[in-house]
């Protein structure tokens, strides 16, 4: 009975609490795939069901493809040659971070599109002529694919880079050693053991590429989300929408039990204590050219262009400038942003001591279960909100005279927090675990032993060693709340816009140029963020 | 109620299902006392100072400190509130704080009631001066050791614990450092349990010493009486000083007691344990019983010799196939070779008489 107290205790339903937290949605999502299902899913199933089965896995295997050669290729060149900028791209190339796949679909659509901004340069250099039919039209489908690869390369790369990064030069010599040329040293030890990486970077790039809403609807392609979307808002059919949520997830699991394999087939690649880093050869004439070109270009197609539309744009069509309340649309950023930062650190803080010093397995299992919010989509934990917020207030409705809750959830500050923190709970948590994990054990014992309570170990040596740590975090979940669409979109207060949703409302009206200056603005605040985190960034093992 | 300064009752402790340790009886009569644990790896040596410093439940039985009952399976004591030290084997330096940061860390302890010690003749003595403005990642493991002692030290506990505290110091530094430590607890009279795989250490350093072998403490003793009469076959073995060689009891009454090998003849000394005349029993046999003595009579064969430095150890072989440790000055005049006849002093005489 003792022990049994012990086991379930304050830091069990802690745990327990916020593991039913995320796991709401999940189940939501589930259940919804046993109800009753309507005319309109029936309809759906016949027609477009499979168009958006499709149209998911073209883009996907795409994407994948142009991700792979991207990340892939300029994590090699950066890794093992010196040439001309080489170390400026070693860190710019993780710029395309700050640009979403939906912007960069603005700048295509920008740029393509009849009397666009390539028909202007091109009557600027060439003079007035009709260009516009030789100019390629880059929409739908392969417009998504563009956009989205050169949105989420930077995964590609960044988990590539580091496992070259941190191949010890001993393997490389000893391949050199055994007789093996430059090629056959690459093919047959270098890029086997980056495999692991490269297929973790590849996992999350498809997670995200079949969780993608903005850059799709943009386009107007039929996906797996935007049929989310459209069962929702245009049907008002929620349990059509769980039903494609249901198939989509059984998709993204799949790929997130890729991208843990992955990721601990990883780790035994790290360095050990022999360690030496690569010694880089300097490339000449043509070789150096060839580098040089294909990150340099990389670079500016995935940031500079379209950083430079947006700014076009913006000085083009200067009155939005007093139209917008950018002050208003700021100030409603960095609200979001602390207050879910705030929240998720603390609450991550919080678990993550708890499971340190209650050392229960099973306390483990529920985190462990916590943290697979990252892997919903927004737009499903959106909708899967809706339903279940939506249900409760009907129960609580029939059962009690308190009137509906569904504005508390729904439309509210509260409710916004809430999805926030099951979808970057993992982040967060995880970001002060790997931290928290290089504090040994025997750390908090001789504190104890020296007469430490609990809590002033926690305050004494905990929180200063994770001081910095904690900082990026918030960083980081300040990057990913600002870029952050679909859920904001979906559950936002009233007339509350973020640059996000105020870019794509502008743009779902046909006003893309009034979307240029929230765009620069989610470009600039996403800039500053990763500039400040590049080094954390760069330096990931894993 | 107990009258030792520390004691052990019935302890059982229990780190896993195989790493236990069952039925400790062991007694600290005095302040300032030093005591050795020695233990092969894994037999649950740091898992009994874990539970003494309050970091594991005591599983059954009492341990008391000073008069109070500090452990048992009704009372358990936080180890903030021990006033206990505890060095761990790895290092487990804040490692936030530089090594002075560290150090000082121990003298912030707020219920200290142990000796004062002034902190630059510990940095001092344990040659961490060079090293004091560094953080835990910039030194060796034998460094961090040495700060983590100090760390220790700085608490004034009532009792210490000390877990391979040397372990990972350089052969150079160790002695020194040893013998500085030890002068040092005499000096401020802090009673200290030290666990250790080495026996040399275990000897050199305590003041009584216990066995643990097969989750048991098998003996506990006085260093000396632990190395020349080990109470069992198994702790003769873990030693590993010697070998056993099958001899008779001739006479175990006289002040002298007799035995009688069939190669060797009569070896004489004092049974440390009774048996009638004419028992057949195992004698044990270290490297130091037996003396070289060229123009003895009684000869065996060598078979094989290693240079120890200060010593040779040779290993001879009797008819039977028993193979016999001796240790030789490595001054001596000369050396034999592999094949070559070794002279024995005879009749041999052997102080303790270790028989089972």
């Amino acid at each position: 009975m003792k022990n049994l107290i012990s086991k379930y205790n304050f830091w069990f339903f802690s745990s327990f609490t916020i593991a039913l937290i995320v796991a709401l949605p999940i189940i939501t999502v589930f259940l919804s795939f046993f109800s009753e299902t309507s005319n309109y899913f029936t309809i759906l199933k016949n027609t477009f069901l499979l168009d958006y089965i499709n149209n998911s896995l073209l883009i996907l295997i795409s994407v994948l493809f142009i991700t792979f050669i991207l990340g892939v290729s300029s994590a090699y060149f950066i890794s093992f040659y010196e040439f001309p900028l080489s170390n400026f791209f070693s860190w710019a190339l993780i710029l395309a971070f700050a640009i979403p796949g939906y912007i960069f679909a603005f700048s295509i659509i920008a740029f393509f599109e009849n009397y666009g901004t390539a028909y202007s340069i091109l009557t600027n250099v060439f003079g007035e002529y009709n260009y516009n039919p030789h100019i390629p039209k880059l929409d739908g489908v392969l417009g998504s694919i563009i956009a989205i690869s050169f949105s989420l390369f930077p995964y590609v790369y960044v988990l590539t880079r580091s496992s070259f990064f941190f191949q010890s030069n001993n393997y490389i010599e000893v391949g050199q050693n055994l007789g093996l040329s430059e090629k056959e040293t690459f093919l047959k030890i270098i890029l086997p053991s980056a495999r692991p990486a490269i297929i973790a970077g590849l996992a999350l790039v498809a997670m995200e590429c079949l969780s993608d809403f903005g850059t799709v609807s943009i386009f107007s392609v039929s996906t797996l989300t935007t049929g989310i979307y459209n069962s929702w808002i245009s049907f008002d059919d929620l349990n059509s929408a769980n039903q494609i949520s249901f198939i989509l997830l059984l998709f993204i699991l799949l790929l997130l039990s890729v991208e843990i394999y992955s990721r601990k087939e990883a780790k035994y690649h790290q360095p050990g204590r022999g360690f030496k880093p690569i010694n880089k050869i300097k490339l000449n004439g043509k070789k150096s050219l060839l580098a040089f070109s294909f990150c340099l270009s990389v670079f500016l197609i995935s940031f500079v262009f379209p950083v430079s539309q947006m700014i076009y744009w913006t000085i083009k069509f200067p009155k939005y400038i007093q139209d917008i309340n950018i002050l208003r649309i700021n100030l409603n950023t960095l609200y979001l942003v602390s207050l879910a930062s705030l929240v998720l650190v603390f609450i991550s803080l919080f678990i993550n001591y708890g499971s340190r010093i209650s050392k229960s397995k099973i306390l483990n299992y529920l985190t462990n279960f916590s943290i697979s919010g990252y892997a919903i989509p927004g737009v499903i934990l959106a909708v899967a909100f809706i339903t279940l917020f939506s249900n409760l207030s009907d129960l609580i409705n029939e059962n009690t005279n308190i009137g509906s809750t569904k504005k508390i959830f729904i439309g509210s500050i509260f409710g916004l927090i809430l999805a926030y923190f099951v979808r970057f709970f993992s982040l967060s948590f995880n970001g002060i675990k790997s931290s928290y994990e290089k504090i040994n054990n025997s750390i908090d014992e001789s504190a104890y032993l020296l007469g430490y309570s609990k809590i002033r170990t926690f305050s004494k040596i905990h929180i200063p060693y994770l001081k910095n740590n904690i900082i990026l975090i918030i960083v980081l979940i300040s990057l990913e709340i600002i870029k952050e669409l679909p859920i904001t979109m979906i559950l936002r207060p009233f007339n509350f816009e973020t640059f996000a949703t105020q870019a794509y409302v502008y743009a779902s009206q046909d006003l893309i140029e009034a979307a240029a200056l929230p765009s620069l603005f989610l470009i600039s605040w996403a800039t500053i963020l990763i500039l400040f985190s590049s080094k954390y960034i760069l330096s990931q093992k894993n | 109620m107990s009258k030792q300064f520390f004691e052990i009752k019935n302890g059982n402790f229990v780190a896993s299902e195989k790493n236990k340790v069952n039925n400790i009886n062991l007694k600290i009569e005095n302040q300032g006392e030093i005591v050795s644990l020695l233990g092969p790896s894994g037999v649950g040596k740091t898992t009994i100072l874990r539970t003494i410093a309050g970091l594991q439940k005591l599983s059954s039985g009492e341990i008391f400190l000073k008069n109070k009952l500090i452990s048992s399976n009704m009372t358990h004591i936080e180890p903030e509130k021990r006033n206990i030290a505890l060095s761990f084997q790895d290092n487990s330096l804040f490692p936030n704080y530089k090594v002075i940061d560290n150090i000082n860390f121990g003298k912030k302890r707020a219920n200290g009631s142990g000796s004062i010690i002034d902190v630059n003749e510990i940095i001092k003595l344990l040659h961490i001066e060079p090293i004091l403005d560094k953080f835990p990642h910039q030194i060796s493991a034998g460094e961090a050791q040495r700060v983590s002692l100090a760390r220790s030290l700085m608490s004034k506990p009532d009792l210490l614990l000390l877990d391979e505290p040397f372990s990972n110091i350089d052969q150079s530094l160790k002695d020194e450092i040893q013998v500085s430590v030890k002068k040092l607890l005499k000096r401020i009279n802090l009673t200290t349990i030290i666990v250790t795989h080495d026996s040399y250490e275990a000897f050199s350093m305590a003041d009584k010493c216990g066995i643990i072998l097969n989750q048991e403490l098998k003996q506990y003793d006085v260093p000396y009486n632990v190395h020349h009469e080990p109470n069992s076959i198994e702790i003769a073995n873990f030693l590993n000083k010697g070998v056993f060689i099958d001899v008779k009891i001739i006479d175990s009454e006289c002040a002298v007691h007799k035995l009688k090998h069939k190669e060797l003849g009569e070896i004489r000394g004092k049974l440390s344990n009774k048996f009638p005349s004419g028992s057949n029993v195992k004698l044990l046999l270290q490297p130091e019983d037996l003396i070289h003595d060229d123009q003895s009579k009684l000869k065996l064969e060598v078979v094989d010799r290693k240079f120890r430095g200060t010593n040779f150890i040779y290993t001879l072989k009797t008819k039977n196939g028993e193979h016999l440790p001796v240790f030789v000055h490595s001054h001596h005049i000369h050396q034999h070779e592999k094949s070559e006849n070794f002279g024995i002093k005879s009749p041999i005489y052997i102080d303790h008489l270790v028989c089972f």
